[in-house]
């Protein structure tokens, strides 16, 4: 044997262990491999692509590579994209097994050449996606029950909020009804045949006049709070100082005759809804009229202060104030701190200034010391810098 | 010849209430003649000159109609409904008195044409009061609606 010869078999043989090598890699693949050659026909598959088809490599050789998906139109433009630029990545197609399982999968393909740099054929590899489909799908589903559950809890929480409707109507109008009854009879009673009743009598009538009217005022305070539960927010832009002057200017009866000083501060611009921002200025000075009306000279301040950077406005007094002890109890419905013989109220006023400010995405909260006096505070999330200050929250448009 | 007008009707169906009202209204001696409808069907019949009212005339409608909401059969919306709908009633002053301040009330009311809405307060003395102005208000100080505004056209 010549050298020549020798050294042609010996190169015969590398070459026949690297593609050996090569094929056995090729083979031991999970993805799909195959090369399609610019007809579009099938040159090579690995043993993957049989499985994922369902077909044998001789059923597969020289066939359309487009014929094996849900979509050919897409596949066909897949490998001609390939051709045309070089590569595509992760293209997605459904392969469709002869049995018609469908497999979805993701194709990176590039070109190759031969040794003069022709072009001859794509090399496409498919990474089966079916796992990360699945969960997409379970996430899908999840989603949509999560969306059903929601909308049948929505559903029951408006039919609770209906009846609950329908029960402060009837309350409205119910019970209101026999207190007027109560009330007119006791009055006329007391008017038409008051010289022909004993004195202990008639302070028996008063009473019962007075707990008529407590009970009127406690129905209509309780039809206010759950008032101001249904109200949908009608948000707007709103000097609280002219809000305030308002609700002051409300409660002049309760200031008439009386030694009081005011010390308001200036007020921010807010966006929020008015009324009901009336509403908790009106509650919080009524109740500073209320229990300060022991000191000779009332002292009650109104003002803007700041906390963690937001601004916050309070009402503070230096009526009889509370005991720390109890200021979990302070906004609580019918909770109340006094006697009724001391201070009236039927203890709803705090619940529906914090009912207000809650709407408002707010807080209130309150200190006190026992006869020295009390603060309230509350925020309202929307509150907004005055114009010209560079530091506003600014939350939704002004 | 005396006229025998009534002034009021009352639409009412709580006799005491009923008896309240009568009171309050007697004793500021602002009304002479004052009718009580029990319910929405007696109202309507009596301004409607239909069944027991057969013989009154359509030319002489009440000063105002004093409307309570909750009835039993027809309710006080249905009947502000047919008095307003027809021309020949629809000028009739009516005000809703009722112990309802529900916001979907008051909107219902006035659209289909009340002429005022008023709250029955709890206490006696408010309440003596309201009606007094109620009365001074449709019967003294208003203009009632000349006779043509009930022709039907």
């Amino acid at each position: 044997m010549s050298t020549d010869t020798t050294e042609r078999h010996l190169a015969d043989e590398a070459a026949r262990r690297a593609g050996a090598y090569n094929r056995s890699l090729i083979e031991a693949s999970l993805d799909p491999l195959v090369t399609i050659a610019p007809d579009g026909k099938i040159t090579d598959v690995n043993n993957a692509t049989e499985k994922v088809t369902g077909r044998s490599r001789q059923q597969l050789m020289g066939t359309d590579f487009a014929d094996y998906f849900t979509d050919p139109g897409k596949a066909r433009a897949g490998y001609e994209q390939v051709f045309r630029e070089g590569l595509v990545q992760d293209y997605e197609l459904e392969i469709r097994r002869r049995d018609g399982h469908v497999t979805p999968v993701l194709y990176n393909a590039s070109v190759y050449r031969d040794e003069a740099g022709d072009v001859i054929g794509v090399f496409a590899a498919a990474r089966d996606i079916s796992e990360r489909k699945r969960a997409e799908e379970k996430i899908r589903k999840l989603n949509e029950e999560l969306d059903e559950r929601v909308r049948r809890h929505t559903a029951e929480l408006e039919a609770t909020n209906k009846d609950l409707e329908a029960f402060t109507y009837s309350v409205s109008h119910d019970l209101r009804g026999p207190l007027r009854h109560i009330d007119g009879f006791s009055k006329l009673l007391f008017e038409e045949y008051s010289a022909d009743l004993p004195e202990e009598a008639r302070r028996h009538l008063s009473r019962i006049r007075d707990g008529t009217r407590r009970m009127g005022m406690m129905v209509d305070d309780l039809l206010n709070l759950t008032r101001v539960g249904r109200k949908e927010l009608s948000m707007q832009l709103t000097g609280l100082s002219s809000l305030l002057e308002e609700a002051l200017g409300d409660l002049q009866p309760e200031t008439a005759g009386r030694e009081i000083e005011w010390r308001i501060g200036k007020l921010p611009f807010v966006e929020c809804d008015p009324g009901l921002v009336k509403q908790v200025f009106a509650n919080l000075l009524s109740n500073a009229l209320k229990f300060t009306r022991l000191r000779e000279r009332a002292v009650i301040e109104v003002g803007e202060t700041t906390q963690d950077g937001r601004p916050v406005i309070f009402v503070r007094d230096n009526g009889v104030g509370f005991s720390m002890k109890y200021v979990d109890k302070l906004f609580g419905i019918f909770q109340r701190l006094h006697r009724p013989e001391d201070f009236e109220g039927a203890g709803i006023g705090l619940a529906t200034v914090q009912r207000i400010v809650r709407k408002h995405g707010g807080r209130v909260w309150a200190e006190g010391e026992l006869n020295k006096g009390a603060t309230f505070y509350f925020t309202l999330e929307a509150v907004q810098s005055r114009p010209g200050e560079s530091n506003s929250l600014p939350r939704g448009a002004a | 010849m005396i006229r025998q007008d009534v002034e009021i009707l009352l639409v009412e169906d709580n006799p005491d209430d009923v008896e309240l009202t009568l009171h309050a209204l007697r004793q500021e001696r602002l009304a002479n003649r004052i009718e009580v409808a029990r319910d929405g069907e007696e109202a309507l019949d009596f301004l409607f000159c239909r069944g027991p009212y057969a013989q009154r005339s359509f030319d002489q409608p009440p000063r105002v109609v004093l409307l309570d909401l909750k009835l039993p059969r027809m309710d006080g919306m249905e009947v502000l409904r047919e008095i307003k709908k027809d021309p020949r009633t629809k000028a009739i002053p009516v005000v809703i008195l009722t112990a309802s301040k529900e916001e979907s009330d008051m909107v219902n009311g006035y659209h289909l044409g009340a002429n005022g809405y008023v709250q029955k307060p709890v206490d006696f003395d408010d309440f003596r009061n309201l009606v007094k102005q109620l009365g001074l208000y449709w019967l003294v100080v208003n203009q009632p609606p000349p006779a043509v505004a009930f022709q039907a056209k």
